[in-house]
């Protein structure tokens, strides 16, 4: 009973909450809620600057999510051979995931800053080009996308590491005593058989950059439409326009798409378990 | 589980999501620990033992906060200036006017503010009370009509000036004094380098500075999308070259905003832009701050209430004017904030808070609040005062610039008209769309965003 009463203070009750407030023209401020049926849903519809923050997040999470996983896969694969100092690497590989993402990103703000910030006074100390990370439009996505690369990166790297270290020696002493390439060993058997742990990974990754926020915000700004992401249009409808319900609407519609993303993921996943079942049995 | 128990469950359940709906909607709140009043505002005004006054956190509310104590001493209650990071100080306001009770009695906000506050029962009207305990005739007409008037023109007050400011221009003096430069300026354009009187002496200026082989750049200008820089930064020029945000009675845009003197400015304005250090089209208030200081930038365009700070850093080197005209046109940007009662705060508080600010806005107050460090006033005869005008190198191009200010709509809807003027323009700005184009996309855009929230 205990563990319900959690379940529905936390997750539950806010949820049905939000999809009353929804239908609702809720202000910031106070004053009463009056129901308004579906004109926020008709509003987030409508709107075309809601097209913009859709691509941009679909983009970064396409983009992020990717890089992090071939990237961590890599590091995972590399970290996977007994190497010198490998627990001391892996503890500094794990630092960036460990610590506060809005912290870091203010910290990011500080060292991207075109005009006082320490990565373009090192680049012009070796006579290169100084950009503008944080204003110019062509460098604003990729300044977010590479700090988050930096800070998720090890994420991927650790669970890929944990899939790799579960699968069983004794398949690479059976493929070794069959002389299977290294390439037939990666493809037949390294990858299938960590598949369902990075697809977890992935999953987990992409349900939350698809709530980027906390870098943009520290980064570029809420209000800058070219790094504009969606969780960053709602804190713009909430706390700037003040309009809780159309914020509430704009979330609503997010969680379908969150959980659409994560059934497709759950069920890839789910076959995936069962077709590595049914070739273990 | 059985069917009773499962019944017995569910009313836990609704129980607890009850409990839940109540606490979100019936917020209490400990606020005032030193107040004998209660939430329930029965007491008598005469209870009050404190005051909470809520700024943003800069060098003006530390000067508030001296005052504050003054006031304090006098009238045996405690004042408290709770400051808080520009970058949050609107969220948490509009929060706390969430909640039954605010935990301020005053809140120091800004002027596009008062729609808002209004309309939606936040602000004590003070239009009776402001007349019997502040000599209005006193304040300049255009501080009282900006800072504290809602709708503008009504002669309706939801506030009353507290911090008084305007956009004004800092300039490298020593640069503009250093010989060479006078005489290499001298042979090119074949006049004195001097302060500029119009943007079009500005811009000579700016392209005589501009030489990024030496890292030396003409202008830092406001023109950052986090909220209203690149707004404030654009709406001088907006108005010096002809345009207008629209008619604020009639809420009619089109015609003004897209006007030729506007395209014109906006054209004129990017050129402006141009000529400043690499990111220039996005420099927030802060950020413009810094090329200025860090030595690239002949000329800053900023808030006077940033100027005490780089006199007290740049000394000699540094040097103001009010903004340049265009024709007979001269137009600055408005800035400040005015102190504004929360109809939130028990009568007790409130009481207490209209004595403060007619404390604040007698006229030795005032000569005491101009000696803090951005306490500029609203006092028209201070404002004239030769003492004033004399007392720093900024004050005379401050008090010259009141006289010429601009604000931006305030009505309730005005963060997302900030918003699109800030998108729009920002593209103008940024290659992406050509200025007639970006303005007159905007002028549709903000009166889509009127029509569809004014008059509420």
């Amino acid at each position: 009973m205990p563990a319900l009463v959690v379940l529905l203070a936390m997750n539950v009750f806010p949820l049905v909450f939000n999809i009353y407030l929804s239908f609702t023209n809720a202000d910031l401020s106070g004053g009463a809620a009056r129901a308004i049926g579906t004109h926020n849903y008709a509003v987030v519809f409508s709107d075309a600057r809601y097209a913009d923050p859709i691509t941009t997040t679909a983009l970064f999470v396409l983009l992020s999510v990717s890089i992090e996983l071939v990237l961590g896969y890599v590091l995972a694969l590399a970290l996977r051979a007994h190497i010198p100092g490998k627990s001391a690497l892996l503890t500094v590989l794990l630092i960036p995931m460990m610590l506060c993402p809005v912290v870091l990103s203010l910290f990011w703000n500080l060292i991207l800053n075109g005009h006082y910030g320490i990565l373009n006074q090192l680049l012009g100390a070796f006579g290169l080009p100084q950009p503008q990370w944080l204003t110019d439009d062509r460098l604003e996505f990729v300044s977010i996308l590479l700090v988050d690369v930096w800070m998720w990166t090890p994420f991927m790297m650790l669970v890929s590491l944990a899939g790799l270290n579960a699968i069983p020696r004794y398949i690479y002493e059976a493929a070794e005593i069959d002389r299977a390439s290294r390439w037939m060993v990666f493809r037949t058997i390294t990858l299938p058989m960590s598949a369902p742990l990075i697809g977890l990974a992935v999953l987990l990754r992409a349900t939350d950059a698809l709530k980027q926020f906390d870098l943009v915000l520290a980064i570029t700004g809420t209000n800058d439409e070219t790094t504009q992401t969606l969780s960053a249009r709602i804190y713009q409808v909430v706390f700037r326009n003040y309009k809780v319900g159309l914020g509430s609407a704009y979330g609503v519609v997010i969680l379908v798409a969150v959980i659409a993303v994560a059934t497709i993921f759950v069920r890839y996943i789910d076959g995936l378990n069962r077709r590595q079942g049914k070739a273990q049995a | 589980m059985s069917g009773t128990k499962a019944a017995q469950g569910c009313g836990r359940v609704a129980a607890v999501c009850l409990a839940l709906a109540s606490a979100l909607g019936c917020k209490s709140d400990p606020a005032h620990p030193g107040s004998s009043t209660t939430g329930s505002g029965t007491s008598a005004p005469s209870a009050a033992t404190s005051l909470t006054i809520w700024w943003a956190q800069w060098a003006p509310a530390d000067g508030l906060q001296q005052l504050g104590d003054e006031f304090g001493r006098r009238e045996n209650v405690s004042v408290s200036v709770h400051q808080i990071p520009w970058s949050s100080f609107q969220d948490q306001v509009f929060q706390e006017f969430g909640k039954q009770r605010t935990s301020f009695d005053i809140v120091v906000g800004d002027s596009q503010w008062l729609g808002r506050g209004a309309t939606n029962g936040l602000y004590v009207e003070l239009t009776d009370w402001l007349a019997t305990a502040v000599d209005l005739k006193s304040l300049h007409p255009l501080a009282l009509r900006y800072l504290a008037e809602y709708p503008t023109g009504s002669g309706k007050y939801y506030a009353a000036p507290a911090e008084t400011d305007a956009m004004g221009w800092a300039y490298r003096k020593d640069w503009f004094d250093d010989a060479t430069e006078k005489s290499a300026f001298q042979a090119k354009y074949g006049k004195p380098l001097a302060v500029p009187e119009t943007w079009s002496d500005l811009k000579t200026l700016a392209e005589f500075f501009t030489r990024p082989d030496q890292k030396r750049y003409g202008v830092a200008l406001v023109t950052g999308r986090g909220y209203d820089d690149v707004v404030m930064g654009f709406e001088q020029v907006l108005y010096a070259f002809g345009g207008s945000w629209g008619d604020f009675k009639s809420m009619k845009v089109k015609g003004s905003l897209d006007s030729p003197g506007a395209v014109e400015g906006l054209e004129f304005f990017s050129g402006l832009v141009a000529q400043s250090p690499p990111g220039g089209s996005k420099l927030g208030y802060g950020e413009a701050l810094e090329p200025f200081v860090n030595d690239s930038t002949a000329m800053l365009m900023n808030y006077f209430a940033f100027f005490p700070d780089l006199a007290k850093k740049m000394g000699d080197k540094v040097g103001f004017f009010a903004m340049p005209k265009h024709g007979e046109r001269r137009v600055a940007s408005l800035g400040g904030q005015g102190f504004s009662i929360s109809t939130k705060a028990p009568p007790a508080q409130q009481e207490l808070a209209k004595k403060f600010i007619a404390w604040f806005h007698q006229k030795a107050t005032q000569e005491e609040w101009v000696k803090k460090p951005g306490g500029f006033t609203a006092n028209a005869e201070i404002l004239r005062s030769e003492a004033f005008r004399s007392a720093s190198a900024y004050n005379p191009a401050f008090a010259q610039s009141m006289d010429v200010v601009q604000d931006f709509w305030n009505v309730p809807a005005y963060n997302e008209l900030l918003a699109a003027a800030a998108q729009r323009i920002g593209e103008a700005l940024d290659g992406k769309k050509a200025p007639k184009q970006a303005l007159t996309v905007l002028a549709e855009e903000h009166e889509k965003i009127l029509s569809q929230s004014v008059p509420q």
